[in-house]
């Protein structure tokens, strides 16, 4: 993974915010971030997201919390969130903190 | 972007109205336990526990099964609700069906307002019946989950005819075979083709969801959706052949279907990344284990055949699969979606905006943990009961549920009636 310049590890933190209702953990400890690109030339952000399940109920839910929190911060940026399902998510993706509010470990 | 779930719900005003009287019909069922007990210590057939069997299969599981399935439909068909119009026209036909039939039964009025009740359920199951399969020509999703609720959508339209055509019997006998074999019938269909077929198409995608479990063998649902339904054409069969053989290899079928059935939520189980479970999902957990005491009387029936104990064993049958697995299920997963479906009716448009609570936040705790102990000690004493034949005993009992089910529809309606408490968000 390439690393993060400055304002996409401050992305990374602010998406510590948006909590997945249904298991109340943050979704950078449940590892459904998969990319944060800050583009200032084009003024755009964009951040791609997958969820536990395709069939989440909650998806579009925990995609407009985040893109309104980013957007309250970059207030002059195009903020896009990007749904994938490549490649899926596992277990292995969680964080430790996601481990441990799971009672994994 | 793949369309999500959510963007298909259907408008929760149409979800709500299920819940609602459903947990009604849930406390008076609950009420009509502790006030006639000698309705579990007779034979079967009587009016009481007529009335209290319906009141509980239509008016509190069947009409939660739909509200709760119209908002899962988008989840796990992946299509939209084909009607919203006709969902509402099948509530409230189900819900003066199911009040009409109970009352009718409740006084055995066997004439005119039993089969007005049972025109009404059955306007209201077809209404139910023609969304459903509307909506799923719709969804390009081939899952056996789909399988399992189109199947099991058939079978209750074949349950609630043939109620029909029993109710009739009842009035002017046409039918030959005696009563009792057409009730087994009926009952059957009902309790295994439409309520657990159901329950395995639904259940088998929910929980493993909750439990957030992956790469699950699907080979053990599909060889219990050939099982379920090929015991019960079998089932139907040895209605007319009546033979002790035919009814056997008919329950080890079924039975076969289950344990496949619990060996994929087992698996589930095993391979869960969630490991602590809320409440409701411990409630929902428990209600298998009812399932598999299911499996063991309905053996025990087969060969116990004595006349003074086998009705009994039947009540308590009976009373396992609809209260002690299906009720008990619900009363679980009632938490499980209803604050979800609340929370995105109060809050989705302020997502961003404000400090929102989480949806379990939208109930109480404690008054789950205390009905959800209630709701065994409950049961356990209606068992009881049943097996000792003792009034005191049941309408204990039925003491305990009705306060368990006070409780419940409390916690209900406190979601149902939350309003937004706003907060700016700071960040």
């Amino acid at each position: 993974m390439r690393k993060r310049t400055n304002e996409e590890q401050n992305i990374f933190e602010l998406l510590k915010g948006v909590i997945d209702p249904e298991l109340m953990i943050n979704i950078i400890d449940l590892g459904l971030v998969y990319d944060i690109r800050h583009k200032p030339a084009e003024e755009k952000i964009e951040v791609e997201i997958t969820l536990t399940s395709p069939g989440c109920p909650m998806g579009d839910v925990i995609i407009e919390d985040a893109k309104q929190l980013i957007e309250n911060h970059f207030r002059n940026f195009k903020v896009e969130i990007l749904l994938v399902w490549e490649p899926a998510w596992n277990k292995e993706m969680l964080s430790e903190a996601g481990k441990k509010a799971l009672g994994s470990i | 972007m793949q369309q999500i779930a959510s963007q298909n719900a259907p408008s929760a005003n149409i979800v709500i109205p299920h819940f609602a009287f459903g947990s009604l019909a849930w406390l008076t069922a609950t009420l009509f336990i502790a006030l006639s007990p000698d309705a579990f210590t007779t034979h079967y057939f009587n009016p009481k526990l007529l009335a209290i069997t319906h009141l509980l299969v239509l008016g509190w599981i069947s009409m939660i099964i739909w509200g709760a399935l119209y908002q899962l439909i988008p989840v796990i068909l992946d299509a939209k609700l084909f009607s919203e119009q006709l969902a509402i026209f099948s509530f409230f036909t189900l819900a003066a069906g199911s009040i009409l039939l109970c009352f009718s039964f409740w006084n055995f009025l066997l004439g005119g307002v039993l089969h007005l009740a049972a025109t009404l359920i059955i306007s209201a199951v077809i209404g139910f019946s023609f969304n459903i399969f509307k909506t799923a020509q719709t969804s390009r999703n081939k899952s056996i989950e789909r399988d399992f609720i189109l199947t099991s959508t058939l079978w209750l339209l074949f349950t609630v005819l043939s109620g029909f055509v029993f109710a009739l019997n009842l009035k002017y006998a046409f039918l030959k075979p005696e009563h009792l074999r057409l009730l087994k019938i009926h009952a059957h269909t009902g309790l295994v083709g439409w309520f657990l077929q159901l329950i395995m198409g639904v259940a088998s995608r929910l929980l493993p969801m909750f439990m957030v479990a992956h790469s699950l063998n699907k080979k053990k649902l599909q060889i219990a959706y050939y099982c379920i339904n090929a015991g019960l054409l079998l089932s139907i069969s040895s209605f007319f052949l009546n033979t002790i053989i035919d009814i056997i290899i008919t329950a080890i079928i079924l039975i076969t279907g289950v344990f496949y059935f619990v060996s994929y939520l087992k698996e589930a189980y095993t391979k869960r990344v969630k490991k602590n479970f809320d409440t409701g999902m411990k409630q929902s957990v428990l209600s298998f284990v009812s399932l598999l005491l299911v499996c063991i009387i309905s053996l025990l029936l087969l060969f116990y055949t004595h006349e003074n104990h086998s009705p009994r064993l039947a009540i308590a049958y009976g009373s396992l699969i609809i209260i002690g697995f299906i009720s008990s299920l619900i009363l679980g997963q009632t938490f499980k979606t209803l604050p979800f479906i609340i929370w995105l009716k109060v809050y989705k448009k302020l997502i961003g905006k404000i400090k929102m609570p989480l949806p379990k936040e939208l109930y109480s705790e404690k008054l789950l943990t205390i009905q959800l102990y209630l709701f065994f000690a409950g049961f356990f004493f209606l068992l009881l009961g049943i097996i000792l034949s003792h009034h005191t005993v049941i309408t204990l009992s039925g003491t305990l549920l009705f306060i368990s089910a006070l409780l419940y529809t409390i916690n209900t309606f406190k979601i149902i009636l939350h309003k937004p408490h706003i907060h700016e968000k700071t960040n």
